[in-house]
C-alpha cells in the first residue's frame, strides 16, 4: 500500500513540474508543437530506460492488443477537451470541474471494475474520502486569493 | 455548458488513460507499455500538428533548455502510475497524484520557483491542500 502511494505522489509531483515546464514551452510554441516534442521525449526517455530495465524483452509484445495501438488517442482527447474547457470558462473553473470528473470517474471505475479492473468495492468510507478530497480542490481553486488576474494565468499551467 | 462538459469529458479521459495504460501493462508488461503509448501518442501528435499546419516548433530554440525537457518525464510518471494503480486501484492512485501535483503549483507559487511570480496564499488554499490529504487518508485506512 505505502509502495503505491509513495509512486502516486513521485508521478503526482513530476507531473506538476511538468505542467509548469511545458506551459513555458507553450509561451512561445502552439499546444500542437508542444504536445509533439513533450511525447518525442516521453517516448525518447521511456524506449531508453525500457531498454535497460527489460533489455530486448522490451520488444517482446506478446499479448499485444489491436486497440493498444490506439490508446495514445485518449491523450488527444485530453489535451483538445481541456484547451476546449479552458477557452470557454477560463482555467480556474475548466481545472476545478475536471479535476473533480477524474475523481468522480475513478471511483466508479474501481467500483464497478470497469475495463477489467479488479473491482474496490465501493463502501461508504470511499464516498465521504472523494467527497472531502472534492471539497478541498474546490476550495483551492476557487478560494479567494490576491491579484486574480495573474493567478489564472498561472492555473492555466495546470491544464 | 459546453465548456462544462469540455471539461467533464478532459477528466473522464485523463483517468481513462490512467485505466488503459494499466490494462496494457498487465497484458505486455510495464515498460513495454509505456513505451508503445508514448510512440503512439507521438505519431498521433505529429500528424494533428500537421493537419493543424502548426509550424510553431520553429520556436522550440527560443525556450530556455531546461524547460524542454519536461516531457521525458512521462516515463517514470507513466511507470510510478501503472504500478500505483494495480497495487492500490485507480481512485487512491488519482488522488495522490492531485495532490503532489497541486503540492507542486502551490510551492512554485509561493516561492516564487521557475521564475514564476510570488503570490501570497490564504487561508483557503492552505485549508483547501489540508482536506486533500485528510481525503486520501480516509480512502487508505
Amino acid at each position: 500500500m505505502m509502495t503505491g502511494i509513495v509512486l502516486s505522489l513521485i508521478a503526482g509531483a513530476l507531473v506538476g513540474l511538468q505542467n509548469i515546464f511545458n506551459s513555458k514551452v507553450n509561451e512561445h510554441a502552439g499546444s500542437w508543437a508542444t504536445t509533439v516534442l513533450v511525447l518525442g521525449l516521453g517516448f525518447t526517455a521511456s524506449f531508453t530506460l525500457g531498454l535497460i530495465m527489460e533489455g530486448a524483452d522490451l520488444f517482446v509484445l506478446d499479448g499485444m492488443k489491436a486497440w493498444f495501438w490506439f490508446s495514445g488517442l485518449i491523450g488527444v482527447g485530453v489535451v483538445t477537451c481541456i484547451t476546449q474547457g479552458v477557452r470557454r470558462l477560463g482555467p480556474t473553473y475548466a481545472i476545478s470541474i475536471a479535476l473533480t470528473a477524474q475523481l468522480v470517474f475513478a471511483l466508479l471505475f474501481d467500483s464497478i471494475g470497469a475495463f477489467g479492473l479488479e473491482i474496490v468495492p465501493f463502501t461508504f468510507k470511499q464516498l465521504i474520502g472523494v467527497l472531502v478530497i472534492i471539497g478541498g480542490i474546490l476550495l483551492f481553486k476557487l478560494g479567494g486569493r490576491s491579484k486574480k488576474a495573474s493567478v489564472e494565468m498561472k492555473e492555466k499551467r495546470l491544464a | 455548458m459546453k465548456g462544462v462538459l469540455f471539461a467533464i469529458l478532459g477528466g473522464l479521459f485523463i483517468t481513462l488513460q490512467g485505466v488503459a495504460n494499466a490494462q496494457i501493462g498487465s497484458a505486455i508488461g510495464t515498460w513495454q507499455a509505456v513505451t508503445v503509448t508514448q510512440l503512439t501518442g507521438f505519431i498521433a501528435a505529429v500528424f494533428l500538428m500537421i493537419l493543424f499546419r502548426d509550424k510553431t516548433w520553429r520556436h522550440y530554440k527560443r525556450v530556455k533548455p531546461l524547460y524542454l525537457t519536461a516531457g521525458s518525464f512521462a516515463a517514470i510518471i507513466i511507470f510510478s502510475n501503472i504500478t500505483a494503480i494495480h497495487q492500490i486501484g485507480v481512485t487512491l492512485t488519482i488522488a495522490a497524484v492531485l495532490i503532489a501535483q497541486l503540492a507542486i503549483a502551490f510551492f512554485t507559487d509561493i516561492f516564487g520557483w521557475f521564475s514564476v511570480s510570488k503570490q501570497k496564499m490564504k487561508l483557503p488554499q492552505f485549508v483547501g491542500i489540508g482536506m486533500m490529504v485528510a481525503g486520501v487518508l480516509i480512502l487508505s485506512f
